[in-house]
């Protein structure tokens, strides 16, 4: 065990790093920004007739940081007060947090991301299955292509015909928002029945979004599992095929784990297409509205969260790898 | 000696038409025949598609006018010919893609290769700029940027593109070069004593070309989601209209979602990314074939 706690102390230091370069770069990327909103800020405070001190305990609160300190001073305080989960205060939503802001878009981003991936899992595993053990017939290759098909597909290609066919044509699901206004949030029946039909759409769209990674993956592996002396024994032994698929099922199914950290990543990235097409307030909506509206500390902190959870998700799915497969342990 | 001619010959006049086994790998399935024309044809309607139309006729009597033999895809909200946007549109998404690919290949093979060929200090420094790089979400880092630079022009994005997006390039290459360096003539090359740019650039690139040119492939399908998409989110200052802008148009003025007279103004972009991407998959599964020996003797 101790190769499995060097490993996670290892992987947890390079996240570690990770979030430190992403942290300086957003610093400085709202540093580098034409016309130093932080200054145009102070400047707006003055006018309005507030003292020096006042304006600038303001545009501290908000950044992070005032540009009358040193540049080293500057960026230890955003540091210090990052440590302490204060990511500043939004501009457009004047005086509210932005961790507040963070916290309520992120269920939204969240329980759809996580939904549509087990429902990706689910079908493109078996279909990867299908594709492996009938690879060269007409109907493997087609899966196949399906396969290469979506998961090339830009996510707001998917999200618009999901939006064209089930909405405009069928009219089947609403197209919009979370839930419909007339029902009041929270825990009864016809509140969380409009939610749960409103979130059909996004999470279909995820699940599609991913459901091409997991089959190709899925194949592929199988595909080199079939071929492995192993199997060729169990088959000669005349091992009940029950047992033998369990045994290519068990095998094939751990590269996977790979694959689960990427289409993370790469359904976070898509969130800002699912989310913006569907009117989802989400994440990736947040961090479109604020860039709308040039709300630099709610980018920046939208920004380093997406980054860190795919950071996050990537160590997540090497240690999974790690305890899962005892290969990998040594 | 006879026999060790003739294996000789037969084994240099395998290799030698390159061509011919191209044309064999992708006639031996009609899939990536159709994925090849499809390609062909995208390519031709971005070089030569423009010349065919001059400036974008607009015609304000004829609003959301249903398909016609004047107007193939009908018209968009101010008049425009569908089909005329559509053609004239590709040739900035292509061009941007391919220079995306050029600047991909140019940071991404470069770096794969040098890191596979010197190992040690430098391969594990590259490599981990490049697990960062793979790391940091593209798309988000590319919306961030869009505030501080408006990357309109195909150069400016494809440059934008090429930057974030070379990190799987990079380590599918340095693979490939970790595995190719302990090849015979790689080590003949370096008993010669020829110089580590003549090894990694004459001996080593042409062996990695195909296998880069899949994954250039592969990316490029990418960055024409990326780069139509930024479009579509309105991020980028429209210059001129391409498939992200009629997209854009179609479903944030145009009320595609609303009105089924503007349905083929928001379909005619989504479908022709369909295709190209179709195109590409099909055909990536030919040079595939050709890489990959094994699966040449399997079909």
């Amino acid at each position: 065990m101790t190769g499995f706690a060097r490993r996670l102390a290892g992987k947890l230091l390079t996240g570690l790093v990770m979030v430190w370069v992403v942290v300086t770069f957003t610093f400085f990327l709202v540093h580098a920004l034409p016309g130093k909103p932080g200054d145009v800020q102070y400047e707006q405070y003055i006018m309005s007739g507030m003292t020096a001190d006042q304006a600038s305990a303001k545009v501290q609160a908000i950044y992070g940081f005032t540009s009358h300190d040193s540049l080293l001073a500057q960026y230890g305080g955003y540091l210090g007060k990052l440590a302490h989960g204060d990511l500043g205060q939004s501009i457009s939503y004047s005086g509210v947090p932005v961790s507040h802001l963070i916290w309520s878009a992120l269920p939204w981003t969240v329980i759809p991301v996580l939904s549509g991936l087990l429902v990706s899992f689910l079908i493109g595993v078996v279909a990867g299955i299908v594709a492996a053990v009938k690879r060269s017939s007409r109907w493997g290759g087609l899966l196949t292509v399906s396969g290469s098909l979506v998961a090339g597909v830009p996510a707001f290609v998917l999200a618009l015909l999901l939006l064209v066919v089930f909405h405009t044509e069928w009219n089947l699901l609403p197209d919009a928002g979370t839930s419909d206004i007339q029902y009041d949030p929270g825990w009864n029946l016809p509140y969380i029945g409009s939610v749960v039909q409103h979130a059909v759409l996004p999470v279909c769209a995820y699940a599609l979004l991913s459901y091409g990674g997991w089959l190709l993956a899925m194949k592929s592996s199988v595909v080199s599992v079939l071929g492995d002396d192993f199997i060729l024994a169990s088959e000669l032994r005349g091992i009940a095929p029950v047992t033998r698929a369990r045994y290519i099922g068990r095998n094939a199914i751990l590269p996977l784990f790979t694959v689960l950290a990427l289409s993370f990543g790469v359904m976070f990235a898509g969130s800002f297409f699912i989310e913006d097409t569907f009117d989802y307030p989400g994440l990736g909506d947040l961090l479109l509205k604020s860039i709308g509206t040039r709300d630099y500390p709610v980018m920046a902190g939208a920004f380093l969260l997406i980054t860190v959870s795919i950071i996050v998700a990537n160590i997540i799915a090497d240690l999974c790898y790690t305890l899962i497969d005892p290969r990998v342990r040594r | 000696m006879a026999t060790a001619t003739a294996t000789l010959a037969a084994s240099a006049r395998r290799r030698r038409p390159a061509l011919a086994a191209f044309r064999k790998a992708v006639t031996r399935k009609p899939g990536r025949l159709i994925g090849l024309i499809i390609i062909v044809f995208f390519v031709l309607m971005g070089i030569c598609g423009p010349w065919f139309y001059g400036r974008l006729a607009v015609d304000p009597n004829a609003l959301y006018a249903p398909p016609s033999a004047k107007h193939w895809l009908g018209t968009d909200f101010a008049g425009s010919d569908v089909l005329q946007e559509v053609v004239t549109g590709a040739r900035y998404v292509l061009a941007t893609a391919a220079l995306s690919a050029f600047f991909t290949s140019l940071f991404g093979v470069t770096i794969g290769l040098v890191a596979g060929y010197q190992r040690g200090v430098t391969d594990s420094i590259l490599m981990r700029l490049t697990d960062f790089v793979l790391t940091i979400p593209g798309l988000p880092l590319l919306i961030i940027l869009s505030t501080v630079w408006s990357f309109g022009s195909p150069w400016q994005m494809g440059l934008v593109l090429g930057i974030t997006g070379w990190g799987g390039v990079a380590r599918a290459v340095r693979a490939q070069a970790l595995s190719l360096r302990e090849r015979g003539f790689l080590e003949a090359a370096r008993g010669l004593g020829l110089s580590r740019r003549h090894i990694i650039f004459k001996e080593m690139l042409p062996n990695i070309a195909p296998y880069a040119t899949m994954q250039l492939m592969l990316s490029m399908i990418a960055f024409v989601g990326a780069e139509v998409g930024l479009f579509f989110l309105g991020l980028v200052p429209f210059s001129s209209t391409n498939w992200g802008v009629m997209l854009n148009q179609a479903v944030f003025s145009g009320g595609a979602m609303e009105t089924p007279d503007a349905l083929i103004y928001l379909l005619a972009p989504l479908v022709c990314i369909l295709v190209l991407t179709l195109g590409i998959v099909l055909f990536l599964d030919a040079i595939d074939e050709l890489f990959n020996p094994r699966l040449r003797e399997r079909a």
